[in-house]
């Protein structure tokens, strides 16, 4: 949490260093703009962290290890796969939903299948914006080349973790 | 939506009170704040920067870096470049449309977004750090460098040339 404080306060103060030596960008609009983003997510925000902390108090715990923790293999990386794919909305929901399965005891490479999933496919996504806005053409065929990317991610992870615990 | 996680939190805070009792409602929702508290500065923080690269890199810019070329060149450049584009679906859909009707091939285009998906970097510093840790986060960033190529490749094995439909 700590590193997430620095790594974020530096980048922070890169940006506005940049800002500042470039006279077609003023801060107070990227102030204002950063304003109108983050209305929205004050209220959001806390509601959503608040159902997120429920629901995660109603899954049983050993459910979760069983179907998705690091034992549960490439069966539990494709279930996460296909629960990240339905996972609905922004990270503001999600997250604090994946966090909960997190501590819940889901293993690290099922989570890395979830988030990738989530991210490429969203369901919910392609439904909303995708068609509406460029076209079913272009959505059914990106999805269809993208379906093997999340399993693949999470076998990467796996791998990746295996190496370097025996290393 | 502010009013849909409202209803889903108060039908699985009835639900857990119902279950476990009004004790486990309160750890939870102490919880939940705690979280708050320690997440809240971090979007505060990433947002405004957030804010800030938007005026200091405008669509255009990244436009020119996917318009830029095919082959690997260009799944590279669009993996750059959806990698670098900040905000949700409100901004990446519509460079896409630009692309696509610009005739940049499907797979760049595929490329694009799936890198602004998994590789996105507003998302990682707003949100991702801040829930899973930076350990976390290195893994699925390092894992998925070569998702963009992998889907950029499949689509262009899997649909002719340009794709169109």
């Amino acid at each position: 949490m700590l590193l997430a404080y620095v790594s974020v306060s530096v980048l922070l103060a890169l940006v506005v260093y940049l800002a500042a030596g470039r006279s077609d960008v003023s801060h107070r609009e990227a102030v204002r703009g950063g304003w109108e983003q983050l209305r929205p997510l004050l209220t959001r925000l806390p509601v959503a962290l608040l159902a997120a902390s429920f629901i995660a108090a109603l899954i049983p715990e050993r459910w979760m290890i069983a179907l998705m923790g690091d034992a549960s293999g490439f069966v539990g990386i494709l279930l996460a796969s296909l629960l990240g794919a339905i996972l609905p909305g922004g990270p503001i929901v999600s997250f604090p939903l994946a966090m909960a399965l997190f501590s819940a005891g889901v293993g690290a490479p099922q989570l890395v299948a979830l988030l990738t999933a989530w991210a490429v496919l969203a369901l919910h996504r392609v439904m909303t914006f995708e068609i509406p806005m460029i076209g079913w053409g272009f959505a059914w065929r990106r999805l269809v080349a993208s379906l093997v990317l999340a399993p693949v991610a999470g076998l990467l992870a796996h791998w990746v973790l295996l190496v370097l615990h025996v290393g | 939506m502010t009013a849909l996680f409202l209803v889903i939190a108060a039908v699985s805070g009835v639900l857990l009170w119902v279950r476990h009792g009004g004790s486990e409602v309160l750890f939870a929702t102490r919880d939940a704040g705690l979280l708050l508290l320690a997440v809240l500065p971090i979007v505060v923080m990433a947002v405004l920067m957030g804010a800030y690269v938007q005026k200091l890199i405008p669509p255009a810019v990244a436009r020119r870096w996917v318009g830029a070329g095919s082959g690997l060149r260009g799944l590279a450049l669009a993996t750059v470049a959806g990698a670098l584009t900040p905000g949700g679906p409100f901004a990446a859909f519509p460079l896409v449309v630009g692309l696509y009707h610009a005739g940049a091939s499907l797979a760049v285009c595929v490329a694009y977004v799936t890198a602004w998906g998994v590789l996105g970097v507003q998302r990682v510093l707003v949100w991702e750090i801040a829930f899973f840790g930076m350990e976390f986060v290195l893994l699925r960033l390092l894992v998925s460098l070569p998702l963009p190529f992998l889907a950029g490749l499949l689509t262009r094995l899997l649909f002719d040339e340009r794709g169109r439909a």
